[in-house]
Formats: structure tokens, C-alpha cells, sequence
């Protein structure tokens, strides 16, 4: 659609005076908040991929090989792990390497080693893959090949990880609908204000010919000022918020990878402020639609 | 023929009829008067015009196209052409004369170039050129007529409506504003008129549509106000 400036203007000027006007208080306050709460769940999801990310691009595979294996079998078998898809890196850990890793492990206990007598660990591998996604799928692939006595990864604590991270995931989005009802909702009610405000105006614009779509434009300017100035708010108090903790978290949880650089911070705050503002064109389009009709 | 009614019933949700099976036809350029008690049908006639509503039944033409059967989006560029005004002229308040009728051009996005011209000559020719910058609250009643005049004839329509139009207007004031619309006439634009204002019809012996309970009871070139005594009494009688 071309649209003239004169016109672009007569748009922006009705638009802003109208939301001037019908604004109120308690709509922008249940906008803010409702965005502000959206977006704590969003940060919370961020920091639970985070962990996950930073937790799961630790884990590797574990392979244990058959005790006995003649040497040229283990490079056969290593040669297999290599070539499975997946698979970035292998590192072989001899029996002895593997005793004394343990050795260290047990510290002041590693005396009980002497007890053994003869080294009882058997060959292992261990296994970096490209995608930790695909972890237990590779891990699966590698304990059918042969001389693998097992495999083993951190498959527990992944997959709870994984569940409460889509638990979340679910909740936030559920959240959004009902949020975006409440905003739709909220906005509308400033925008149905505008649209009996002008009433006679609009009366007139459709006497004299005007499209609904000329008629709907100041509308959806409105609904975007609207949903701009209650997510703008709620934007910054989260941004603002986020420092707050992380600041206060931080050294009581230093075992917690909390997300504490501002980039990824400021994109979801952006996000919500976009969301709110797409929000708010959504129900100054939907509100003037529905009362054109009638 | 510019407008063709055909056999065009309207009924209201309600019940109400509004018009009955009104066939009737008027030529381009043409000034009409529509006469009949309150209820007859005048304003559901002017209103099917501007697709403000439609027909329960039959068509109505308008230069051959029937705008009974519209598109939602082209409702709008009819009544760019088919204008109508009001006994109760419908102005902006909060803007002045000017911008009340430039408010019509604009919303319709014509080039800010053509509005100021456009504008000064419509209230030229209604003669509102001295109050530009009056507000509607400003105005007489036939001033504010003439500004919705000027509103309606700024884009050049083919078809000025006018619902009683002098209604809300003292005798001397009416005759001014059916001069003017007499020279709107004169300059080429269709005008169909409703009004109850015996002496103005009887005066200006033009084409008179006499509607009854939806009906057509008479239809008279160069007509008056009332038909031979008891024609209209047999019909609706
Ligand atoms: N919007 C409406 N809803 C229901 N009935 C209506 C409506 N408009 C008009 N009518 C009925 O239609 C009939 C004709 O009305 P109208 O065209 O307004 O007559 P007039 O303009 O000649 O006084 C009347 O009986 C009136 O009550
Ligand atoms: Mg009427």
C-alpha cells in the first residue's frame, strides 16, 4: 500500500493524541506486568539451556573395553569409535593411566589400590561428541560394537535437566497465551475508548468514503504506542531486575552457571518490548475490525 | 439513466417496512424531490444509495452497476461519488470550517496539492470564503449546512443526497440553501432531496417522488408537495 506522508502523519499524530488520551494507569501497569513476568520465565528458561549447555559440552562418553583385547582389535575398535557419525575426538586411556586417575581420585584412600594387587581396570576410551543432543544416541551405536564391555555418561542427570527444562518450556509457553489475552485484553480496552471517542469522526471518514483500512491505521499506531510503553517499562525493570540478582546470587551460587553477560540479557528484554508492541498493533487491529463491522 | 431502482423491497430487522417494491429510475443531472409522511420510506431510499444498507429484495443501479451486490471494499469509492448530507449536518466540532471539509479530501488521501484549491473553491461556492477559521459552534444553521454542503460537493460526486435537509431551518435560510443547491443542480450533480417543506417543493415545480408506507404513490415531473386530493388517501386508505 502507498501511503502519502501527509497521511503517514495524520496516522501518527491521531494515533499518539488518542493514546495520550485513553491511556490509563491500570491498563499499562497489567501490560508491564504481565510482560515482566513473561519475561522472568524467559530468563529462566535462558539459564536453565545455559546450565545445560555448559554441563552437557562437559560430558563424554565413557567406553569400556572387553579385559583382554589384543592390541590391534583396541586400534580396530578405536578406528570404529572414530568413524561413527558424531563422534569429534577419542582418547584412549590405558590400564595404567586409568589407575592412576583413580589413584587420584581416592586421594588419601589411594593405598587401597596396593590391595588389588594386579591392576583390575580395563582399557577405556573417552569419547567427545559434536552434538551433546546426540549423546546417548552415539553412545548407544558405540556399546554395539565389539570388545565394548559398556558405556556410560551422565545419562540421569542430562534427561532431568532436559525434563525440567521442557516443564518450563510448557509453562512459559502456556503463560504466553493466557498473557497475550490479558494484553489483548488490557490494550483493547484503551483502544475501544479511542474508537467511542471518535465515533463521529469515524462516522464521517466512512460517509465520505474512506477504506477501513485508512480508518484502522491511527488505531494500530495507538495499539503499538500502547503496547510499546507497557513492555518498555517492563523491559527495563527486568534488565534492571536481572542485574540486581545475578549480583546477589551470584556469590551465594557460584556452582550455578548464572547467564551474567548483558548481550543475551538485553536481546529477551528487546524481544518482550517487540512482543508487546506486536501485541498491541494485534488488538488495535482486531478491536477496530469488530467495531467497523457493526 | 444514472440510478435505477428495481422492484427494491427493504425490510427491517425488526419487521418494519421500509420500502415496498419501488421501481423507479432517475437521469443524470436530474433534481428530485422525495415527499411522504414520517415512516414513508425517504431515508431507507437515500440510504440504500450509499450502501449503508441493502436491499431485502431487487437491485439498485448506479450507472448501470448494481451496488447491491458490492464488495465490502468498494463501498468506500461509491460514496466517493454518492454523497449525502444531513438535517443535522454531521460537522466536526473541534475543527474549523476549513478542515471539516478538507477533513473529506484527506481521509480519502487525495494529494495535499489538490486540497487546498479544492476546499477554498467549495466554500467559495457555498459562500463560506470569509469563515475559514470559524468552528462549526461558531455558526448559524444554515452556515453549518452550507459547510456540510461544501463537505459533500468538494470531490465533485455525480449524486448529492440531502435527508431534510432545511428540517432544523427557518424559511428565510432554507431558501437560501436550496439556491445553492439549485447551482450545485445547474453544474451538473444528480440531487435528490427528502423533505416535508410544502413550500419549497410547490415553489420550485421540480421531478417530485411521493413514497407511502414504502410504496411509490405518485411520481410527477415539474410536481407539488400534495397530489390531487384523495389519490394518496385511496392508495394507502
Ligand atoms: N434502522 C431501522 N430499523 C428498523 N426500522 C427502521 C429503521 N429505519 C427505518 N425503519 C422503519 O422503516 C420505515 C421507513 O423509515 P424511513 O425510511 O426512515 O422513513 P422516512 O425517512 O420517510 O421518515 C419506518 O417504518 C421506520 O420505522
Ligand atoms: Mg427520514
Amino acid at each position: 500500500m502507498r501511503v502519502r506522508l501527509a497521511t503517514l502523519r495524520y496516522f501518527l499524530v491521531e494515533g499518539w493524541k488518542s493514546a495520550k488520551r485513553n491511556v490509563s494507569l491500570v491498563s499499562l501497569g497489567t501490560m508491564a506486568v504481565s510482560i515482566f513476568v513473561l519475561g522472568v520465565f524467559g530468563l529462566t528458561l535462558m539459564n536453565l539451556n545455559n546450565v545445560n549447555n555448559q554441563l552437557r559440552s562437559g560430558i563424554e562418553i565413557r567406553v569400556y573395553v572387553e579385559d583382554g583385547i589384543e592390541d590391534q582389535n583396541l586400534k580396530a575398535l578405536r578406528q570404529q569409535i572414530e568413524n561413527t557419525d558424531g563422534v569429534d575426538k577419542v582418547i584412549h586411556i590405558s590400564k595404567d593411566e586409568g589407575l592412576d586417575r583413580l589413584a587420584k581420585q581416592l586421594g588419601e584412600k589411594a593405598g587401597l589400590i596396593d590391595i588389588l594387587g594386579e591392576n583390575p581396570l580395563p582399557d577405556a576410551f573417552d569419547v567427545k561428541v559434536l552434538n551433546a543432543d546426540l549423546t546417548s544416541d552415539i553412545a548407544s551405536k558405540i556399546s554395539d560394537l565389539p570388545y565394548v564391555a559398556g558405556v556410560n555418561f551422565g545419562q540421569e542427570f542430562t534427561e532431568k535437566l532436559l525434563k525440567t527444562t521442557r516443564f518450563v518450556t510448557i509453562g512459559a509457553v502456556g503463560l504466553a497465551v493466557i498473557l497475550f489475552g490479558a494484553v489483548t485484553f488490557v490494550v483493547g480496552n484503551t483502544i475501544r475508548l479511542s474508537l467511542a471517542y471518535r465515533a463521529k469522526e469515524i462516522e464521517i471518514m466512512k460517509l465520505v468514503g474512506a477504506t477501513d483500512w485508512f480508518i484502522t491505521w491511527p488505531f494500530l499506531i495507538e495499539g503499538m504506542i500502547v503496547g510499546f510503553m507497557g513492555s518498555f517499562v517492563s523491559g527495563v525493570c527486568l534488565y534492571i531486575g536481572y542485574r540486581i540478582c545475578i549480583g546477589r546470587l551470584g556469590p551465594v551460587v557460584p556452582f550455578i552457571p548464572i547467564i551474567s553477560e548483558a548481550g543475551p540479557v538485553i536481546k529477551l528484554c528487546t524481544g518482550l518490548v517487540i512482543l508487546g508492541v506486536l501485541m498491541g498493533v494485534f488488538a488495535g487491529g482486531l478491536c477496530t475490525k469488530k467495531y467497523l463491522e457493526i | 439513466m444514472l440510478i435505477c431502482f428495481y422492484e427494491v423491497s427493504k425490510v427491517y430487522p425488526n419487521g418494519a417496512t421500509g420500502l415496498h417494491s419501488v421501481s423507479t429510475s432517475i437521469r443524470n443531472g436530474e433534481f428530485v424531490f422525495l415527499v411522504g409522511p414520517s415512516g414513508a420510506g425517504k431515508t431507507t431510499f437515500l440510504k440504500l444509495l450509499t450502501r449503508e444498507i441493502t436491499p431485502t429484495r431487487g437491485q439498485v443501479l448506479l450507472n448501470g452497476r448494481n451496488i447491491t451486490r458490492l464488495r465490502p471494499n468498494e463501498i468506500p469509492y461509491l460514496r466517493r461519488s454518492v454523497r449525502m448530507i444531513f438535517q443535522d449536518y454531521k460537522l466536526l466540532p473541534n475543527k474549523t470550517v476549513y478542515d471539516n471539509v478538507a477533513f473529506a479530501l484527506m481521509v480519502i488521501e487525495r494529494p495535499d496539492k489538490q486540497i487546498g484549491p479544492l476546499v477554498n473553491k467549495a466554500l467559495d461556492l457555498v459562500g463560506l470564503g470569509n469563515k475559514v477559521h470559524a468552528y462549526p459552534g461558531e455558526l448559524s444553521g444554515g452556515e453549518q449546512q452550507r459547510v456540510s454542503i461544501a463537505r459533500a460537493i468538494v470531490g465533485a460526486p455525480l449524486v448529492l443526497l440531502a435527508d431534510e435537509p432545511t428540517g432544523n431551518l427557518d424559511m428565510e435560510t432554507s431558501w437560501d440553501i436550496m439556491e445553492l443547491l439549485l447551482r450545485i443542480n445547474k453544474g451538473g450533480t444528480t440531487v435528490i432531496m427528502s423533505t416535508h417543506n410544502i413550500a419549497i417543493v410547490d415553489g420550485l415545480k421540480q421531478r417530485v417522488i411521493e413514497l407511502d408506507s414504502g410504496r411509490v404513490v405518485r411520481d410527477d415531473e415539474e410536481g407539488v408537495y400534495e397530489g390531487e386530493a384523495g389519490y394518496t388517501s385511496v392508495l394507502s386508505g
